[in-house]
């Protein structure tokens, strides 16, 4: 008998753990409760691509300023960072990790192609919202996925937006590229392509990058004796300064024009010796000095919340990718959920902070085109040339 | 086809190249290991070199004569705490130690020094340059990396010909025991070799960082082209690793001006040719062990 009873408990306690287990497993905790909305982010905190991971730790100032002025409709943002290392198989270990035991309303950010790409579907299947991905990847926003809402203007838009001021400002006719061979090099080329076959124009050179060359001699030779009068760059930092160094040492002298992966005029200008001053770039935010009241007002903040970090275009792009949720759950208010969310942000009309102008819809979730074309002034300055423009040739908005 | 220019190019980072495949070579001629850690090694002198100039502001020179003496102890340290306790070593388990050398002194500089690219300049004007003749402009950068491959060359040629160190590590090289019988204590050999390696290296890393940027990653594609290089002319020879380099550097530039796509690969495209054709390189002959 008193076996009996023995087993029968220990059946009945499986069925409760397994029970327990399988409720655990068909549904993560919920984002949010009376007092908070946990949000979070991954990002290189560490490792090779640690100097982007300022974006995350941008996202977090936003979130303490909200937080400072006494959240949102009562409730308080808890933020999680986690560091991915930029490794894909990280990214899914601690969004994984952040979804199942933390319970997490949203991400916002995220730095990275592949690391994105790692995660996407599995936050898709969790019903879990993604905003601003820190990437410029065609799969985030084609075709729509209904969690993930995409801010990054494409490489291929801001290209063929680059490529029209040379063209029509610079007045410049023989345009040469280098760019990396990979989806966001040749995003940009697309772009660039398309743009000249408007003008009936061609490439004087076409010339792909390994990001891992440290030797581009020759393809510097290529450009200079192909007459490029202006050269796009594609490129990551350290490619682009070998290209600058190399084409002083030969005498070649174009007018440089890169995407904005390469904004960061303070890092850049240092890393080249000087050599970055006069570079044209595109960029999705506004410039670090900028007058525009909210500028003024974060810049404020940074430095008297984080003062050891430095103000510069990564940190404040965190700024960018974090707005559209703060503003839809104000819009929402205090019935919270995350279809309400995703009502409130397919509903954005040019919706505007200190990056581009964003208007998401039920069918069309890539939020802008449009990119603002800057100039390394002295010292690492930032000199705006063109305010925001838009892709005309952009086919996804028809 | 600026035939002239590209020659000046593919011979300058060529020479670079052996230079670095030098530094492989010496370790690999004394006891036949190849050493992984090579480029990270070259890569801390480089960062100590930044450190010294960024930080104490002390003149080039001073700190290239630290780094320089920072260079030998760190070879000299690396061969006496990773491969000299290995019990009962095969070639294979030291040529392992020194890739866990490698991720050591790469997490270490990351830590120190961060993974955000710094800037890391010679006291070469990069703008002054020289047309000898018409199209083929010279840099001081070239002419810098020229000078020093030829200074070490006929420093080293000395060395191995003329000193009893440099005939002691020929003989640990052909054959260890017997070396030792004969009195030669191949221990100081060993860190001999390690710390000039160590040297030649930290010369070739401040070059590739000064045209480049300088990060805990930023010598692992040097090493792997000068790797190739030394396989080209012949891991035993170092003069054959220089020809190697400037083959190497030349294949490059003169494959990559029409090609692009290709010039990361055609290298090593050409070396598996070469190893097809002569196992052993360009410039050494094939031998075979005896059991």
């Amino acid at each position: 008998m008193k076996f009996r009873n023995k087993a029968l408990f220990s059946f009945i306690a499986v069925l409760a753990v397994l029970s327990i287990a399988s409720v655990t497993q068909a549904a993560p905790p919920v984002g949010f409760d009376d007092n908070e909305i946990r949000i979070g982010q991954w990002g290189p905190q560490t490792g090779p691509a640690a100097p982007w991971g300022s974006v995350a730790r941008g996202s977090k100032l936003l979130f303490d300023i909200v937080n400072e002025e006494g959240g949102i409709h009562g409730r308080k943002i808890k933020y999680f960072i986690r560091d991915d290392m930029y490794n894909p198989a990280q990214t899914a270990a601690v969004v994984k990790e952040l979804v199942e035991r933390q319970g997490i309303f949203a991400f916002v950010g995220g730095v990275g192609s592949a690391t994105g790409m790692a995660v996407k579907d599995y936050l898709a299947a969790n019903k879990i919202l993604w905003i601003g991905p820190a990437a410029a990847d065609k799969d985030f926003a084609f075709p729509v996925d209904p969690y993930l809402f995409a801010v990054y203007p494409l490489y291929k838009d801001e290209g063929s937006i680059l490529t029209k001021y040379i063209v029509d400002k610079l007045k410049m006719k023989k345009i040469g590229i280098l760019y990396q061979n990979d989806a966001y090099g040749k995003d940009g080329l697309e772009g660039v392509k398309d743009r000249l076959a408007t003008y009936k124009m061609s490439l004087v050179a076409e010339i792909p990058v390994e990001p891992t060359e440290k030797d581009l001699a020759s393809q510097i030779l290529r450009l200079k004796n192909s007459g490029a009068e202006a050269v796009l760059m594609y490129l990551t930092p350290t490619p682009a300064v070998i290209a600058l160094k190399t084409a002083a040492t030969v005498g070649f002298k174009p007018q440089w024009v890169s995407s904005n992966t390469l904004s960061d005029y303070p890092l850049m200008f240092k890393i080249t010796g000087g050599l970055w001053e006069g570079v044209i770039t595109g960029a999705f935010g506004e410039i670090p000095d900028s007058m525009n009241p909210l500028m003024v007002k974060y810049r404020e903040a940074a430095k008297r919340l984080t003062p050891e970090e430095r103000w510069g275009i990564f940190y404040s792009a965190g700024i960018v990718f974090a707005d559209p949720i703060v503003e839809a759950l104000k819009k929402v208010g205090r019935n919270l959920s995350t279809e309400a969310v995703m009502k409130a942000l397919n509903s954005f009309k040019n919706y505007q902070t200190i990056g581009p102008k964003i208007t998401w819809t039920e069918k069309q979730h890539q939020g802008t085109d449009s990119v603002l074309i800057q100039k390394c002034g002295p010292g690492a300055s930032y000199i705006t040339l063109q305010d925001w423009t838009t892709n005309d040739l952009a086919t996804w908005k028809k | 086809m600026p035939v002239g220019q590209l020659l000046v190019e593919g011979l300058a980072i060529g020479a670079c190249y052996g230079l670095f495949a030098t530094a492989v070579v010496i370790i690999y001629k004394t006891s036949e290991v190849v050493n992984f850690a090579q480029g990270e090694m070259a890569m801390f002198s480089s960062f100590v070199a930044f450190h010294i100039l960024s930080v104490y502001q002390l003149p080039f020179w001073a700190a290239f004569v630290i780094t320089m003496i920072f260079s030998i102890l760190l070879g000299i340290l690396i061969e006496y705490f990773f491969l000299r306790p290995a019990k009962h070593p095969s070639i294979l388990g030291l040529i392992v130690i020194t890739l866990g050398a490698e991720m050591f002194l790469m997490g270490l500089a990351g830590w120190k020094w961060g993974a955000e690219q710094k800037f890391f300049s010679l006291p070469l004007d990069p703008s002054l340059t020289y047309e000898p003749v018409k199209g083929m402009i010279i840099n001081n950068w070239a002419i810098a990396v020229f000078a020093v491959t030829t200074c070490i060359m006929l420093l080293l040629y000395v060395f191995f010909k003329y000193t009893r160190l440099g005939v002691a590590m020929r003989a640990t090289q052909q054959n260890k025991h017997a070396a030792k019988i004969m009195g030669i204590r191949t221990e100081r050999v060993l860190s001999f070799a390690w710390g000039s390696s160590s040297l030649i290296g930290a010369i070739a890393g401040m070059f590739f960082a000064s045209r480049a940027t300088l990060d805990p990653a930023f010598m692992m594609e040097p090493f792997l082209r000068a790797f190739a290089a030394a396989v080209l002319g012949g891991l035993m020879s170092i003069p054959g690793v220089i020809i190697g380099g400037g083959l190497m550097g030349l294949i490059e530039n003169f494959f990559g001006y029409y090609w692009p796509q290709w010039k990361p690969i055609i290298a090593f495209i050409v070396i598996i040719l070469v190893l097809c054709l002569r196992p052993s390189g360009l410039f050494t002959k094939h031998f075979v062990k005896k059991v």
